[in-house]
């Protein structure tokens, strides 16, 4: 390019109305460059999105990663009722149908004044537009002994493959009896109920294959996402088996000794046959680069953009975003990509943010025929992401077996669609 | 002859379809408000693209537009019990109901063309 640079032409025409001058149509397309970081619900929902919305984008996708494993139903792989090939999907459809350029390498610092991302082997992209969905990494000793070596003693199986399968692997080798124990930690973190979910479907397995076995659910909170529903189900399915201790009761886990098999909470010790620990968690590493998360461990956001509140250009979408009251969940993160899809189109056609159209539904098994769910819809209002009034809700506490039943067909078939609509 | 690059590949041929869906100002038939846009690509998360839904979630691009706009009134009101439909259609207003109906109605009306 000549006379300007990309990024200057950019500059202009987002403030002015100066891409329509040049073209002479309303809605100009752009011929911008866009960078999706991460590979999961949020970024490969935004990259598809984007070049959607705009077919002359030039879109790249960076992830490290060959496949994508999803967490939604890896509870269900853990206890073996469903192949963890089977949540397994790949980049193809993107590349190939949509045009989305797939980079397999690891993002690992921004330059903002620059517009530009410094891949691990040292190359630079340039960008328009960043967005930033690279999900969660967890917090290594903020449970004291609990690290990345610790973790392949006493798996977390927050982050689906090889930590699933390693669970998946102690749960089945545990004999009758067993002690299987299960930590949650203080909000936030991904998938609200997915700790939950996870002791429902692995009390399940256990009451089917080894019932003398025992679930301890050792938690930080003393209120979680859909308690009434789980605990109403729990003592009617796994009376005995599974137990929840909430943390004014001394649920919080402080300490793993994985040399020893101990897990530690402020009161008492316990040396299970498995432990599960999903330990606290912040936003991935590439997202707390440069004060992106302000010090907080996850990433202030413009509700209407989901552009960063601390660097321009710069947007971020799932998991690592704060987008209270939405939960972290997979919904979230592919309803907030169409949404950061739209906005970044029109603020490169320097063309007003339309109202964002925001919502979430999470379906949670409490066993493999019992589904429950919890919906809301969100407006954003003075810049900050709200409930619209009387749009929120769980699944009824008295509903009759038929909607329990016809929920976990919805979970199923809702991870179909959503995995069509992110990754197919 | 060298065929426009467009119709190489049928599923190039889909993404500037729906890229014009996504671009309501340059369809000249039946335009479809933003927030028709917006709204049906929420939806897809649990009704599927164009809301093409695989398995017990009910596909929407086969509804009618009368029947879509009746069926979100009705759990919106109640009169209609859903499971989480009742609580999603109370997060739309009645013009946002309006939008979405004729999204899917536009991607009917192109099938049958």
């Amino acid at each position: 390019m000549s006379f300007f640079t990309r990024r200057q032409f950019f500059s202009l025409a987002g403030s002015l109305p100066f891409a329509r001058l040049l073209t002479g149509r309303a809605r100009a397309s752009t011929q911008a460059r866009v960078v999706v970081v991460g590979g999961g619900f949020g970024g490969a929902a935004c990259a598809k999105y984007l070049r959607l919305a705009d077919p002359n984008l030039e879109v790249s996708l960076v992830t490290p990663q060959r496949q994508f494993i999803t967490c939604p139903f890896s509870n269900v792989a853990l206890v073996g009722m469903r192949p963890l090939a089977s949540l397994t999907h790949t980049y193809q459809q993107l590349r190939e149908g949509y045009g989305v350029q797939i980079i397999h390498a690891q993002a690992q610092e921004i330059d903002p004044a620059a517009q530009r991302v410094i891949l691990s082997d040292g190359t630079p992209l340039t960008y328009d537009k960043l967005v930033l969905s690279p999900g969660i990494e967890l917090r290594w000793e903020a449970i004291e002994g609990y690290d990345a070596e610790a973790s392949t003693v006493f798996p977390h199986a927050w982050q689906a493959g090889s930590q699933t399968l390693l669970l998946r692997r102690q749960l089945a080798a545990m004999e009758d009896g067993g002690l299987v124990v299960i930590s949650a930690p203080e909000t936030p973190y991904r998938c609200p109920p997915g700790p939950y979910e996870r002791a429902s479907l692995i009390a399940h397995y256990l009451k089917t294959h080894k019932p003398k076995s025992k679930v301890l659910l050792l938690d930080a909170k003393d209120s979680f996402t859909k308690d009434t529903l789980f605990l109403a189900a729990w003592k009617r399915l796994y009376p005995g088996l599974l137990e929840w201790v909430p943390g004014a009761q001394g649920g919080r886990v402080t300490q793993v000794e994985t040399r020893a098999g101990i897990v530690r909470t402020e009161f008492d010790e316990y040396t299970p046959a498995v432990a599960n620990i999903v330990a606290p968690q912040h936003a991935a590493a590439i997202a707390r680069v440069d004060g992106l998360d302000a010090g907080t461990g996850w990433c202030p956001v413009h509700g209407s953009t989901f552009e960063s509140r601390v660097h321009a250009n710069i947007h971020v979408i799932g998991d690592a975003a704060i987008a209270n009251p939405m939960p972290k969940s997979a919904f979230s993160a592919n309803n907030q990509a169409k949404v950061c899809a739209a906005a970044i189109v029109a603020l490169l056609r320097g063309e007003p943010i339309a109202r964002p159209a925001l919502m979430n539904t999470c379906y949670s098994l409490v066993a493999p025929d019992y589904g429950i769910s919890i919906s809301a819809v969100y407006s954003v209002e003075n810049d900050a992401i709200q409930v619209v009034p009387g749009s929120s809700g769980t699944s009824p506490l008295d509903a009759p077996e038929t909607t329990r039943t016809l929920e976990a067909a919805y979970a199923r078939s809702w991870y179909a669609n959503i995995t069509a609509d992110t990754f197919g | 002859m060298r065929l426009a690059p467009v119709l190489h590949h049928p599923q190039q041929l889909f993404v500037l379809l729906a890229g014009l869906l996504a671009a309501p100002a340059l369809v000249s038939a039946a335009p479809i408000p933003t927030r028709g846009v917006a709204w049906a690509q929420a939806c897809a998360a649990c009704h599927g693209p164009d809301g093409r839904s695989q398995g017990t979630i009910p596909a929407l691009d086969t509804l009618s537009p009368e029947d879509f706009r009746t069926a979100m009134r009705a759990f919106r009101t109640e009169e209609r019990q859903g499971t989480v439909m009742n609580q999603i259609a109370k997060g739309l207003s009645e013009a946002d109901i309006e939008a979405v109906t004729t999204y899917f109605a536009a991607i009917q009306s192109r099938r049958r063309q």
